[in-house]
């Protein structure tokens, strides 16, 4: 690897660092802001994530937007772990998606799994030049040498340089491609619970979220969109909204999101306020292309009607179809779940400036790479693209999709100032994207002995990958519409899974863990009433499954310690169990709860699971299944997204209604770290938890819930 | 054969507020023809003078209940210590309380939300400077009440927020009471006009205010 | 122009007396730790101090604050020091951030009035800010860690 040099000019440090507007430069503690005033003298890129100046401040660059997942103290902490720094005296960037950075995204919950590694060999590369360096300077063999707490040390005498006074010499050595890692057992970071650096800047209100930006000379903006899902404008007068005063121009607009292109009305104004004014003074003909009679209970029933068809199979091993199994051993189970929207606290949002052939955005995203490499969608040259991230206020895969920065770049493009774009809290409930439902249609059957063998489950719903792009081949199983309903640990013999696709004109999107958050309700319930049917406790039914050593029996074999699960528990009182593994991890809850005389459910107590392999930060990973669980426990029991008249009926947190903390169960959570794969944080925690309660509410009541959501004040 | 108790509502001539309390016997608590008799401690509001036309007064209160009993109304005299929220008076979200004074609690008062105006916004959370609910000490039910019950509540001093005759008048020209007829689209007025409300409502007061038969 | 008194400071701006104070203290004085969530009184992210009471600023107009004392987040304290922001960072409260001024804001209205909150306060006082991260349990924990702090002063971690 050749040291390159920085690429921050002395000049533009200033600029990032003066606290201005615009600046990111996150300087965290008050060592490293102290260290940005002073005369900077040489700045070194030690691999573009790391970099180390002559004063001695060090800056790790985060390339996996942090919108609360914890990227922003894991991802640095990876490399300080072996550059051997402390992260309270480094300071932190954001990546704004340039290319040397590779790809910065966050989805999947991928940013430590997939990365870990390569962030290992980063920091350790990092620390093998600057032994070598000092080395060097002391004439000493580098075996005597060690690095530790931003100095290199020799051993024999105990004399030390700091990084900053070795920077020179060290930036002019190859760093090596396969350095030597530290033995875990002598982390000081990774695996410790430690305080995430910007957490202080969230308590008194400075940490920077998109929507806080401001450019010199910048308007604001709203968009008055067809309230027909579908739909788009066919005509406008903007007289009256002209009138307001502060507006100053009224625009049409196109948005993009997926295949779906459609036009609106974009008001740009002085103030913000002023563009509102003038957008409720618009008035605007629709052309609601035909779906003005659309109604989502409607297209339930085409889902119902559309199970009796077969579908395309996903996978059949086995011999499902020509089994035989006796009635009494077998049951056929059909469950339905709804859309949900993502919610973000932070609405969708996006500054746009175009100047000539240049392009300039600032806004929260999940995806900066898919921005600076999206030349083609925004009709700019890739390398005119500048970006400036911020912390996103909330994403749960809503902010992988750029529909909105689209939106402010089309409104850029016919204004001569930088625009801000500002969803209300309406625009981001009403317009999509969505989680897609499912529809499951589940058979199942067992052996005398209680032992399941076999399964079928049959996805009926619209589709993910059809609604993002038009070339999507209708003819193939669309993997994210079956995800993880095949490739459960348990041994079952003969399992058959397939899809039966519908189509959908309402845009649809990731939802934190995807369709797993729908399919593990219908899987793991069904499981459960297999369960009963076969007179078997819900644990030792699924145990009964894993006969070989797999990470899911280890996780059930804990879980039903942690949870007590063979303590009795009181009369009135139920628990439920489910797990789900899918592409992002393993996680499996036990949920309590108390059947009340009102015929209420008060969900009691949560005892969660989740599986790592590897863990950086546990305390934030506790953080992220609390979180999770109260995500799931909202989409199990509030209304989600329905359709009258073409229109989403739901618009803000009145109807679209979240989980408040007068309703929060107590939670516990376990942290598996036993080695073995390294798997995800921000999702595992989601998808056990409504099965889990649907099963304790089971348990509780006598009662089956086959739909979602279901409402837990009258059971 | 009336609509009303035939033992009409007795009122006491008590002019003065603060006049020690009286307590009536099986007032207006009787279904007709006398078949069961309740004891009742109702102490009644001053100011009312002799018996007017029992009649008219209940005619009268039976068109003021249907607006007492209208979620703009019902939704501030829940029968909880949590008010009620839209039209169909469901308990309010975000748990939000009574609250000694009846002006909600901690982070959560009324005038938090709830602004001197309403808002031009659809959804916002309609306005008055007298927001409130009834206080814990005093909290005026109207949630659950039967007319009858309502009304003897209503000319109860002990019960009505000691209110006189005078006051009870007053009341339904106070600006919270108006207010119930302008909360902003979505929220549609009671089932009277407001004049034609105060119309009934000084009827049902001036002819007695007499309670319905239960 | 109206003049708005806000974090002891007062600000000139040029605002329609009828503009949600949210817009004119986040887009004119520039003090953006002030979040809009959702414009009608549901999420809590906007709450500022108006006269020491937790006032949503997304529905409270700006003449409604002429002449009174406004607090934001930025103001609760002048070293980000306050018990509850100091409890906040010891407990790693937030995940993306974007609801905690609010709540910070309604959380200091409690400890101002009920030094000792129970459960139950907690429930009565945070129920109106939404934190679409599910954090609630390290807000009700981070409360009585606060409380604590101004009881018995501030241990360090």
């Amino acid at each position: 690897m050749v040291v390159k040099e920085n690429h921050l000019s002395r000049r533009k440090f200033l600029k990032y660092t003066g606290g201005a507007g615009i600046c990111l430069w996150l300087g965290l503690s008050s060592e490293g802001l102290l260290a940005k005033t002073k005369d900077i003298g040489t700045a070194k890129n030690f691999s573009p994530f790391i970099l180390v100046e002559s004063n001695g401040s060090i800056t790790i660059f985060n390339s996996k937007p942090e919108m609360g997942q914890g990227t922003f103290q894991a991802i640095p902490a990876i490399m300080a772990e072996e550059f051997e720094v402390s992260l309270d005296k480094v300071n932190i960037k954001l990546t704004d998606g340039e290319s040397k950075f590779g790809r910065q995204s966050a989805g999947g919950s991928s940013s430590i799994r997939s990365n870990y590694d390569s962030f290992r060999k980063v920091g350790a590369a990092a620390k093998a030049v600057f032994i070598t360096a000092a080395a060097n300077k002391w004439r000493v063999d580098e075996s005597t040498c060690y690095a530790e707490n931003a100095k290199v040390f020799h051993k024999p005498t105990n004399k030390s340089f700091t990084y900053g006074e070795l920077v020179e010499d060290a930036s002019k050595l190859e760093m090596p491609k396969e350095p030597k890692l530290k033995d875990p057992k002598d982390f000081k970071i990774l695996g410790k619970m430690a305080k995430r650096p910007d957490v202080p800047l969230k308590t008194n209100g400075k940490a920077q979220f998109g929507i806080d930006i401001t450019v010199p000379g910048m308007r604001y903006s709203t968009v008055e969109r067809c309230p027909v899902i579908g739909g788009t404008l066919k005509s406008f007068d903007a007289t009256e909204a002209l009138k307001v005063p502060g507006v100053e121009k009224v625009m049409e607009v196109e948005k993009i999101m997926g295949k779906y292109h459609s036009t609106g009305v974009a008001v740009i104004a002085q103030t913000y306020w002023a563009a509102m004014q003038g957008r409720k003074k618009l008035k605007i003909e629709w052309d609601n292309k035909g779906f003005e009679t659309f109604n989502s209970a409607d297209y339930e029933n085409h889902l119902r009607e559309l199970a009796k068809e077969e579908g395309i199979i996903d996978k059949n091993i086995g011999s499902v179809d020509t089994l035989t199994i006796a009635p009494e051993n077998s049951i056929e189970a059909f469950y339905e779940t709804p859309m949900v929207a993502h919610s973000p606290l932070e609405v969708m949002n996006c500054i746009a400036q175009v100047q000539g052939d240049k392009l300039e955005i600032w806004t929260s995203t999940q995806v900066p790479s898919s921005i600076t490499s999206g030349g083609a969608t925004f009709g700019f040259a890739n390398e005119n693209i500048t970006l400036h991230t911020t912390f996103v206020g909330g994403g749960f895969g809503r902010r992988l999709y750029i529909d909105y920065i689209i939106e402010a770049v089309n409104i850029a493009k016919q204004f001569d100032k930088p625009v801000k774009l500002i969803w209300t809290r309406e625009d981001t409930t009403d317009c999509g994207p969505y989680r897609p439902m499912t529809f499951s249609q589940l058979k199942g059957g067992f052996s005398d002995d209680g032992k399941l063998i076999a399964l079928q489950h049959k996805v009926i719903a619209p589709s993910l990958r059809q609604s993002g792009s038009d070339k999507y081949d209708a003819a193939k199983v669309d993997g994210s519409m079956v995800e993880g309903i095949g490739e459960q640990a348990y041994e079952i013999p003969n399992i058959k899974t397939s899809y039966v696709r519908a189509d959908f004109h309402v845009p649809l999107a990731a939802w934190r863990s995807v369709t797993s958050s729908t399919l593990s309700f219908a899987h793991e319930c069904f499981i459960d009433e297999l369960a009963y049917k076969a007179k078997k406790d819900p644990m030792e039914f699924r145990l009964s499954m894993l006969t070989k050593d797999s990470d899911l029996k280890r996780v059930l074999l804990k879980l039903k310690e942690f949870s007590n699960w063979d303590k009795a528990l009181l009369n009135g009182k139920g628990r439920g169990v489910a797990q789900w593994e899918f592409f992002a991890g393993l996680g499996a809850h036990v949920v309590e709860v108390t059947y009340n005389k009102d015929k209420s459910i008060r969900v009691d107590k949560v005892y969660a699971v989740i599986d790592l392999g590897k863990v950086v930060n546990p305390d934030n990973v506790k953080n992220q299944v609390e979180g999770a669980i109260v995500m799931a426990l909202g989409a199990a029991t509030k209304p989600g997204i329905t359709l009258e008249n073409g229109k989403v009926m739901q618009h803000n947190f009145y109807d679209n209604t979240m989980v408040r903390i007068n309703e929060m169960p107590e939670i516990e959570v376990l942290v598996l770290t036993d080695g073995g794969k390294m798997k995800g944080v921000g999702e595992p925690g989601l998808p056990p938890f409504a099965p889990a309660l649907a099963n304790a509410i089971f348990a509780a009541t006598g009662k089956r819930i086959r739909k979602m959501p279901f409402d837990i004040s009258n059971v | 054969m009336t609509k009303h108790s035939e033992r009409r509502f007795q009122i006491f001539p008590l002019k003065t507020i603060g006049t020690v309390a009286v307590f009536l016997l099986a007032i207006a608590l009787m279904t007709s023809g006398f078949k069961e008799e309740k004891k009742v401690n109702v102490t009644p509001a001053a100011g009312f003078d002799a018996a007017k036309d029992s009649t008219a007064s209940v005619d009268a209160f039976m068109q003021v209940y249907k607006v007492l009993m209208s979620p703009r109304c019902m939704n501030c005299h829940p029968s909880g210590d949590r008010p009620l929220q839209g039209n169909d008076s469901h308990i309010h979200t975000m748990n939000v309380q009574r609250g000694k004074e009846g002006k909600g609690l901690y982070a959560l008062k009324c005038t938090n939300c709830h602004q001197p105006e309403n808002a031009e916004t659809n959804h916002a959370p309609p306005g008055n400077p007298k927001w409130q609910l009834p206080p814990a000490n005093m909290k005026m039910v109207f949630q659950g009440r039967s007319a009858h019950d309502l009304a003897l509540q209503i000319m109860d001093y002990n019960r009505n927020g000691h209110k006189n005759k005078a006051m009870l008048l007053e009341h339904a020209r106070d600006t919270i009471v108006k207010a119930g007829w302008h909360m902003g689209e979505g929220r549609p007025a009671p089932p009277l006009a407001y004049n034609e409300f105060v119309k009934v409502w000084d009827t049902w007061i001036n002819n007695g205010g007499y309670a319905p038969e239960k | 122009m109206v003049t708005l008194n806000i974090n002891q400071k007062n600000y000139q701006v040029d605002a329609d007396p009828d503009m949600p104070l949210l817009w004119a203290i986040r887009d004119l004085v520039g003090l953006t730790g002030t979040k809009y969530g959702c414009g009608v009184a549901q999420c809590g992210a906007c709450v500022v101090h108006l006269n020491g009471e937790a006032v949503r600023s997304c529905v409270t107009k700006v003449k409604r604050a002429v002449g009174q004392k406004v607090v934001t987040i930025e103001g609760l304290s002048k070293n980000n020091d306050h018990p509850l922001q100091l409890a906040w960072q010891q407990i790693d409260v937030p995940q993306c951030g974007y609801c905690h001024s609010g709540q910070l804001m309604s959380a200091a209205e409690l400890l101002r009035e009920k030094p000792d909150p129970t459960d139950q306060d907690i429930d009565d006082a945070m129920a109106g800010n939404i934190c679409r991260c599910g954090t609630y349990l390290r807000i009700r924990k981070a409360i009585h860690l606060a409380a604590d702090m101004q009881r018995n002063g501030v241990k360090k971690a």
